[in-house]
């Protein structure tokens, strides 16, 4: 069974979440002890089949926008996480993002003009305040 | 009220001491006058000046001009006629008793020598004029008479006025137990009520006790009777007795006074008066010429925990209006005044302080009025270390069909020091521009940190590798 949400910000990003399920549900018992882990996460040029194409640490402007996937296994229990986008230490925007057990994978998408040129990094948080992982790029020309 | 405690707190010891001069410099004037006329013309001079006072107070704009008037000519008036009283006073006296002493115009004169020569004369009908001179001079009133420098004796006295003596019209100057001149001729009376009985020798004595304060004895030569004149007042007397007891009175050797008639209790009060007024002078002008000035005073920090250091302040001076007596305000210069904020109990970040009274140290005597600002941000921080992350910051592009895959410094983190506050918004070290274009295999490259801003130190070198991984874009 696979689902797919999407979503439209102001600044004009578009963000899938995708839902794959590849296994039957574990039972109660393990589900309270386990955690919602991050088995993927990475900067890439596009998304296509539900799959990062070209994951790389940069990225030309002239591509026009960049995307950030990440992906979850399992996901323990209906939750959100946020992708934090900095330009240097400076915070552009924040994607909210759903998940959804038994395991989901989420991206959000950032379109680039001549003035984002410059080091970025992505910031993966969840609805706790932990963070997963911090992902480094460049914008270049 | 509040404002005379507040006066009284902020007295200087310059305030204490001028107050204490001008009192005694006013209670001296009193010691070297009284009794004269002078004193009495000054009074009246004091009591337009409170009218005056008044008058500013109430308002009455022709009444205080009018008041200031009078006393601006009452000032020349008393110079031009109390002349000689000033001249006497300043002129024979000697710097020690100018200075410091209470003059006692009552010398020790033999009154009973005195008493007994009038009452041997006057049975006798022998005329007699006798000059007893208290704290006035009286030397510019009498005139024509001859030195004698003399010890006073009766037979001396009676020997003056013998009828066949040259000097026996005139009057004689008895001061203390030494006759100083005989046959002075004195002013006369122009008083028209004196009774028919009086001839030259009662008026020139009247005369006199008008003019000064001198005591005149005078024995009439057709009827013998002793007849004493003092500040226009005539006794007749009749016994030796009663003119011993008017000479003692005259010479200060009368009956000890009790109260406030004691003199030593007359000085005590005229110096608590004089002490008084001075006071309430001072008062009055400092509180009358208060002014205001502003000053512009830099603000010093103190107590701040040594591990903190300022990193701004929102201002570093602020803007003081001070109040105070002109003259006073005129002298205080900024170095004067202190602003010291107490950062003892300051955090690191942005503190508020409030600027206080308490804070501000001002001469004594100056008021303050208000503080611009009322308020100062203070911003602390301490010097800590942070670990960071270091990110390769790349720049050009990379020849076509390639992409980087991966890149990584070594060391992956670093160690800088720098203010706590700064490196709160710091949360990567980058390194210089890494260009890319003729980058087409995967290698290590030696570049350099950039930490832009300057408070900021890293604890290794500013050299580090950069590994990265390039590989051809699939199909």
């Amino acid at each position: 069974m696979k689902k797919i949400l999407s979503g439209k910000l102001p600044i004009g990003l578009t963000t899938f979440l995708i839902l794959i399920l590849t296994a039957s549900p574990p039972a109660r018992s393990e589900e309270t002890q386990q955690k919602t882990v991050l088995v993927r996460a990475e900067m890439c040029e596009a998304i296509e089949n539900y799959k990062p194409v070209n994951p790389a640490v940069v990225f030309s402007i002239a591509l026009g926008e960049v995307y950030c996937f990440t992906s979850f296994d399992p996901v323990v229990e209906k939750t959100v996480i946020f992708h934090k986008w900095y330009k240097r230490d400076r915070l552009i925007f924040t994607m909210r993002l759903t998940l959804s057990p038994p395991k989901w994978s989420s991206f959000s998408r950032i379109q680039i003009r001549d003035a984002d040129k410059g080091p970025w990094r992505v910031e993966i948080w969840d609805e706790n305040g932990s963070l997963f992982e911090t992902l480094r790029f460049s914008m270049t020309d | 009220m509040e404002q005379f405690f507040y006066s009284l707190t902020g007295l200087r010891w310059q305030d204490v001491l001028d107050i204490l001069l001008n009192s005694y410099i006013l209670f001296r004037l009193y010691v070297l006058f009284r009794g004269t006329r002078v004193i009495r013309a000054l009074q009246a001079v004091i009591i337009f000046w409170a009218a005056g006072q008044a008058a500013v107070s109430l308002g009455l704009i022709i009444t205080n001009w009018a008041m200031q008037g009078v006393i601006t000519v009452a000032a020349i008036i008393i110079i031009v006629v109390f002349r000689n009283e000033i001249s006497s006073v300043l002129l024979t006296k000697d710097l020690k008793s100018f200075l410091w002493g209470i003059p006692k115009y009552q010398f020790k004169t033999p009154v009973h020598i005195i008493a007994e020569t009038v009452f041997d004369l006057a049975p006798r009908k022998i005329g007699a004029l006798i000059i007893l001179p208290s704290k006035q001079d009286i030397a510019s009133m009498v005139q024509g008479g001859i030195s004698i420098e003399a010890k006073l004796s009766q037979e001396l006295l009676t020997s003056i006025f013998w009828g066949e003596n040259p000097l026996h019209d005139g009057a004689v100057v008895i001061q203390g137990d030494r006759i100083k001149s005989a046959g002075e001729i004195l002013p006369l009376s122009k008083r028209q009520d004196l009774p028919s009985s009086f001839g030259t020798r009662h008026r020139a004595g009247l005369g006199l006790s008008e003019l000064t304060d001198a005591m005149v004895i005078v024995v009439s030569e057709e009827r013998g009777v002793v007849t004493l004149f003092k500040k226009d007042q005539i006794h007749t007397i009749r016994s030796r007795s009663a003119l011993e007891k008017k000479l003692r009175e005259h010479a200060g050797d009368g009956p000890s006074k009790k109260g406030f008639q004691h003199p030593s209790v007359k000085i005590t009060a005229a110096a608590a008066i004089c002490l008084f007024c001075i006071t309430g002078l001072w008062f009055s002008f400092s509180k009358g010429m208060e002014a205001f000035a502003t000053h512009e005073i830099p603000v010093e920090f103190i107590n701040p925990n040594q591990r903190m250091e300022i990193v701004s302040t929102s201002a570093s001076n602020v803007k003081l209006v001070i109040s105070g007596a002109k003259p006073l305000l005129n002298t205080v210069r900024p170095e004067m005044i202190d602003v010291k904020l107490n950062l003892s109990k300051a955090v690191v970040g942005t503190n508020t302080v409030l600027i206080s009274k308490e804070n501000i140290m001002l001469p004594p005597g100056v008021r303050l009025r208000t503080v611009t600002p009322p308020e100062l941000e203070v911003s602390l921080d301490t010097l800590v270390v942070k670990e960071l992350p270091v990110q390769p910051h790349w720049t050009g592009n990379l020849p076509d069909g390639l992409i980087m895959k991966q890149a990584r410094a070594i060391p992956p983190m670093v160690r800088v020091t720098g203010r706590g506050l700064i490196l709160n918004e710091i949360h990567t070290v980058y390194t210089e521009s890494l260009p890319l274009d003729k980058l087409t295999d995967s290698g290590q490259l030696e570049t350099s940190l950039v930490l832009e801003n300057p408070s900021l130190s890293l604890n290794t070198g500013r050299k580090i590798q950069v590994e990265y991984q390039i590989v051809r874009k699939p199909g």
